[in-house]
């Protein structure tokens, strides 16, 4: 069928009587005119469109300022809350060591006293 | 050019008056486009709407004026091939078919000469719509500007910003799927003629 198809086809003639068709239809499809409400229709289009980017924006405007201050309220929240800690001690962390080490070690010595047994003999 | 240089130029800074009278000046010429490109009467305004509705929030985007009826163009075929799209895709959703499309065709290429006029006319319009029907939007809107709008290889190429070559490409093959359409068309018409 497709290899009929082929056969029967004159690329010639084929191609030009559709370049004349399509020259018909150009030619039989003229410009139409516009109806009146054609300019008003559009601006009122243009103005609605505006007015969603407005919408639009100005949430985008409103979410920017409130994360803004949501940003600033946490900040002003951790300084507070730094302040409140307690400072840290002076000594190093060595010495803070050594001095823990020192207490346990006295721990270790300490001397054992030994009671003498009270039923001895 | 149908409009100097400093109107665009005024109408791309905001000026309304100058928008206005851009549209004035291209309207009939896009509506036209739109027409031959869609062939639904009903909603070529629609569509020409649309076309200025994009043109007015994308005049900034527009490098020079130079190139503004590429531009032009460009917007206008986008629009009729997004209205296309929908269009078939609620075609298909009522299971309306090829076959149809092709009966119509038939009819109209072995129909009888009724009316020399309006019959003569309707027929044409009905033909290459039912052939611009039986390809994609793609091949319709490319066919449409080169054959029926006469628009030159140098002009489409600022519009569809690809080199000539892969163009001529494009519209060969673009006209033989349409090709292929007018032959299975004729054979369908050349059907009918013999049944009646």
């Amino acid at each position: 069928m497709e290899q009929d198809n082929h056969r029967s086809y004159q690329p010639g003639s084929d191609d030009e009587r559709l370049s004349r068709m399509f020259e018909a239809y150009r030619a039989v499809c003229p410009d139409p005119e516009s109806s009146p409400n054609f300019m008003p229709q559009l601006w009122q289009k243009i103005e609605g469109r505006e007015r969603v980017a407005n919408v639009f924006g100005r949430i985008a405007r409103n979410m920017v300022a409130a994360a803004l201050a949501l940003s600033m309220l946490l900040a002003l929240a951790v300084s507070i809350e730094r302040s409140r800690v307690a400072p840290l001690p002076s000594e190093t962390y060595v010495e803070v060591l050594a001095e823990e080490h020192a207490r346990r070690d006295l721990d270790y010595f300490e001397p054992v006293r030994i009671e003498p047994a009270a039923d001895q003999h | 050019m149908l409009v100097d240089f400093e109107l665009i130029k005024r109408a791309r800074k905001g000026d309304g008056a100058a928008f206005n009278e851009l549209v004035l000046a291209y309207r009939k010429r896009i509506l036209g486009t739109i027409a031959r490109l869609i062939s639904h009467p009903e909603d070529v305004e629609d569509v020409g709407q649309e076309v200025f509705l994009r043109l007015y929030f994308s005049l900034d985007q527009l490098r020079s004026a130079e190139v503004f009826e590429p531009w032009l163009y460009r917007l206008t075929a986008n629009a009729a091939y997004d209205y296309l799209r929908k269009r078939r895709r609620r075609m298909e959703a009522r299971m309306s078919d090829l076959s149809e499309q092709q009966v119509v065709l038939a009819d109209a290429m072995a129909g009888e000469k009724v009316d020399r006029d309006e019959g003569e006319r309707k027929r044409i319009r009905d033909a290459v719509d039912s052939l611009l029907g039986a390809v994609s939007e793609d091949d319709r809107v490319l066919l449409t500007l080169k054959e029926v709008e006469g628009l030159s290889l140098k002009e489409l190429e600022k519009i569809y910003h690809v080199k000539e070559n892969a163009l001529k490409v494009r519209l060969f093959r673009a006209r033989q799927r349409v090709l292929k359409a007018f032959h299975a068309a004729e054979r369908q018409a050349a059907r009918a003629g013999s049944s009646r």
